[in-house]
């Protein structure tokens, strides 16, 4: 039987009708047509359907809709203002670190976890909070540089 | 992946939640973080035909100081909760660190510490630590409430001592006294979303600064059937003053305890070298920090 939900997303109230097993990361690609927000290995592994729900990193295919009822989400759709991109999103395309492509949303979701919890991160943290992303490119020395370059960007704008 | 289908159930009150384990029981399954329980419907190693969620339930992920003497930790607490928390990184390090090192970011900001000892997986990473703190579980059904021992909880891989109508509510755990250390070591091929080929907890505490041990405990995952504690090589070093030849034996004694498998993770041979070894240096890391132990 369906449930109604609602739930922010990106800053705009969104209510639907949903299965009880329809996961989030259905949600928001098939239902809402938010598919910058990518299927991985379904299983909790990969880290390509990473969102941040209540200020927190977390992978969507294994949150139930009905779960993120009332609860505020950010996806990769969220974060450019104005046809501009976020500072992490500009840090990924200036330093190389993007490939295919595919790993990119869950990455620069996990790196604004991160930064908007400790702004001026060690190389180490960055390492740890991307951990649960995999990139098959294996591009990460480039994504963590982004992400370093990203903390100084943002942290000189807080300033200025 | 997709999910098969199932009745959702959200209760409000913990009263509710006994009152749908015990009409549903063996045909419903409780979610908290949805790390493990999602991940094994997709893979239809269990098909619930009832969800119940925790979620609403109140104070159910509360991490509460008991004054000076103890916490009590709620079942739904997240890992990353516990890996964040003061008071649980001060004086329950075991249980900090191994909540620091289960998987990912990701999943430690959903997976929950009641989830990680239920699913009762041998390499679990904080059954260990809770069983060095002798963690006492608080379980409830709509008729019988009971504590039990967390040494006493685990029965095989995947099983408890719970009834299906059962839930574990809480965990309580005594603070430890002066001059302990904790430390917790786990081994994998790689460092972040791995399942431990052996992990070690280990708490221990010293007389004095400079005085010998007086209490030890020592506990291994992924080496038997259940997480065990070494009680042998406890015994062994109670009474002792503390040194690196000490720890060492103490490292060998444990392997006794232990009746590792060989898997695609490891060898029974390998694992034996490596509890030994992994022993000897969480013992030596708890020493340092039972050194380093302030008011």
């Amino acid at each position: 039987m369906k449930k109604i939900i609602k739930l922010t997303i990106n800053g705009e109230s969104v209510e639907a009708a949903v299965e009880p097993n329809r996961t989030l990361l259905q949600f928001l690609r098939e239902d809402l047509g938010l598919t910058g927000t990518k299927h991985g290995c379904g299983l909790g592994d990969c880290g390509a359907c990473t969102v941040i729900m209540e200020g927190r990193a977390v992978n969507s295919c294994l949150i139930l809709a009905i779960q993120a009822h009332g609860k505020e989400i950010i996806t990769i759709e969220g974060l450019a203002e104005g046809g501009r991109l976020h500072p992490i999103q500009q840090a990924f395309v200036d330093k190389g670190a993007i490939q295919c492509g595919f790993c990119t949303p869950g990455m620069i979701l996990s790196a604004k976890a991160l930064l908007d919890r400790n702004p001026k991160p060690t190389e180490m943290e960055i390492r740890t909070a991307i951990s649960g992303n995999l990139c098959r490119c294996t591009g990460y020395q480039k994504i963590v540089e982004a992400i370093e370059s990203a903390s100084e960007t943002i942290g000189s704008e807080e300033v200025s | 992946m997709l999910l098969p289908k199932f009745d959702y159930h959200e209760p409000r009150t913990l009263e509710e939640v006994l009152l749908l384990l015990s009409e549903l029981g063996g045909n419903a399954k409780l979610l908290a973080g949805g790390t493990d329980l999602l991940v094994r419907m997709k893979l239809n190693v269990d098909r619930p035909s009832h969800v119940i969620s925790l979620e609403k339930v109140p104070g159910l992920n509360e991490i509460i100081p008991q004054d000076r003497h103890g916490v009590t930790i709620g079942s739904t607490t997240t890992a990353a909760n516990l890996a964040e928390s003061e008071l649980i990184i001060d004086r329950f390090a075991p249980l900090a660190i191994a909540s620091s090192r289960l998987g990912a970011p990701m999943i430690r900001n959903r997976a929950t510490i009641g989830g990680n000892l239920v699913n009762a997986r041998p390499a679990a990473d904080l059954s260990p630590a809770c069983m060095v703190l002798s963690a006492n579980l608080k379980i409830k059904s709509l008729n019988k409430d009971r504590e039990v021992l967390v040494n006493d909880f685990f029965v095989g891989p995947g099983q408890t001592i719970l009834d299906p109508n059962e839930l574990l509510v809480s965990l309580k755990i005594e603070t430890p006294p002066p001059w302990t250390g904790g430390s917790y070591l786990k081994l994998g091929a790689r460092k972040a979303l791995e399942i431990s080929m052996v992990n070690v907890a280990c708490l221990l505490t010293l007389q004095s600064a400079d005085g010998p041990i007086v209490d030890v405990r020592i506990a291994l995952g992924a080496v038997a059937p259940t997480p065990v504690r070494a009680f042998a090589a406890e015994e062994f070093l109670i009474g002792q003053k503390p040194s690196e030849s000490l720890f060492k034996e103490a490292g060998s004694i444990g392997v006794g305890m232990c009746s590792p498998i060989t898997d695609h993770r490891g060898t029974m041979e390998y694992r034996c070298m490596m509890i030994e070894s992994l022993t000897h240096r969480a013992l030596q890391q708890a020493y340092h920090r039972a050194l380093e132990w302030k008011l």
